[in-house]
């Protein structure tokens, strides 16, 4: 590689908004701290020397992107926001012909959990170098390899869809592999216990619920402007919390998921309780593939 | 000792089929146990699992849904819809651990009052032995 995916994608950003090609340009921008980057649209040329492209950019664009329908926008995509973004066209929630996609060759995101649980400390820096990453902590620098820190979501990755983006950067797409079996394990071991066992492991992660519904608000495919489910912060029912109605919410989230979740685990990252919600988005995807 | 569970079953039951079947039952005097709580749809395709959903979580032990038999849908093909709709919804109640004797989708005509009053029996009895639905707080 010659030069830096991060360098090829603000040139190419820089260009599609110079020429009007978009009028903007979709990618992130560093967050907080190291391990954090945020969704960011670049409006200018100008502005697109914020963008970044490192081993943490875990946010899905495409629920960014429909929230800008409407307008032509250049996006840089991963092989899983591609997916979901496939479904939103599907579904008729974007045009396709107003979006430019530059896809990514990603080689998989790293949890930033994992990073912190391998680097103790305040985390300073984080660098790729080949197969590895470098993590700069305030005291220590740990090398570790990067298939060692990858997000779950990642390591089973099932590719991008062919033929879908406009151009291409880094990696040639690998042709999309076969589901592989780990991918499922989770949900497959939790289909073996007895229902009264489930419904012990659902109790034990659901009472942690509190009902924020951020699972809903980052979910890229709940786009519904009024949303049936919810309750208003002062709903009687929202406050009491009886396990049924957290069950209900789960329950009617994952049937309204049931035809288009495409796995993209934004919900259990942003969960503040740590609930495994992934494992419904696996299972939504089990029973789509055995259809 | 406390008095024996009564289950409570709601029926979300579709206007030309299932409810005059209910009706039926009533009319040739058809015994069946009082712990359905009817509500009269007008197609088992208007049936949301959500309605299921939230029966449950006002407190009902089990939800019945009941429509016309397949091919014989006033609508055409109501029933077939609600059929697809609450296959998925029975797996995902599975998936969550909720005892899917909890919930029964049935077909039942309009001349068909004894049919109802036993499919009313068996769930009853059913529900009877599997006891409340109720979620333990951890």
């Amino acid at each position: 590689m010659t030069t830096s995916l991060e360098t090829q994608l603000r040139s190419r950003a820089h260009d599609l908004l110079a020429e009007g090609v978009v009028e903007l340009f979709l990618g992130y921008r560093q967050g907080s701290n190291p391990l954090r980057v945020a969704p960011f649209v670049a409006r200018t040329p100008l502005e697109t020397a914020k963008l970044v492209w490192n081993a943490v950019c875990v946010p899905n664009l495409a629920g960014t992107l429909a929230k800008h329908a409407g307008q032509r926008i250049g996006v840089a995509l991963k092989a899983c926001d591609a997916q979901t973004l496939r479904e939103l066209l599907k579904l008729n929630q974007l045009e396709r012909s107003r979006l430019y996609l530059i896809g990514i060759g990603c080689e998989g995101m790293a949890n930033p959990e994992a990073i912190t649980d391998a680097a103790p400390g305040r985390v300073t820096g984080l660098a790729e170098a080949g197969p590895d990453l470098v993590i700069t902590t305030a005291d220590d620098v740990v090398r570790r390899e990067r298939g060692t820190l990858l997000l779950t979501k990642c390591a089973t990755c099932t590719g991008m869809p062919t033929d879908f983006c406009d151009e291409w950067l880094g990696e040639a797409p690998p042709a999309p592999p076969t589901v592989p079996a780990e991918r499922f394990a989770a949900v497959q071991a939790l289909a073996t216990l007895a229902p009264a066992e489930r419904l012990a492991f659902w109790s034990e992660h659901l009472s942690r619920c509190t009902l924020c519904y951020a699972c809903q608000t980052v979910c890229p495919l709940c786009f519904c402007k009024e949303c049936a489910l919810t309750l208003e912060r002062d709903h009687p029912r929202r406050q009491a919390r009886e396990p049924m109605t957290i069950f209900a919410y789960h329950l009617m989230r994952a049937y309204h998921l049931a035809d288009r979740c495409t796995g993209c685990d934004e919900c259990s990252r942003v969960c503040p309780e740590d609930i495994p919600l992934n494992l419904i988005c696996r299972k939504l995807e089990q029973d789509r593939s055995q259809v | 000792m406390s008095e024996p569970f009564e289950p409570k079953i709601v029926g979300l039951l579709c206007s030309w089929c299932a409810y005059a079947g209910a009706d039926t039952a009533g009319v040739s005097r058809v015994q069946y146990p009082p712990n359905l709580r009817i509500v009269r749809v007008m197609c088992s395709g208007r049936v949301d699992p959500l309605f299921v959903a939230r029966a449950f979580e006002h407190g009902a032990d089990g939800v019945l849904v009941a429509g016309c038999h397949p091919g014989d849908c006033h609508y055409l093909s109501g029933n077939n819809y609600a059929e697809e709709r609450f296959a998925k919804f029975a797996q995902l109640l599975d998936f969550f651990g909720l005892d899917q004797r909890r919930f029964k989708l049935a077909w039942v005509s309009g001349s068909e009052g004894a049919r109802f009053a036993t499919i009313v029996a068996e769930m009853t009895e059913e529900l009877r032995a599997l006891g409340p639905l109720e979620l333990k707080v951890q």
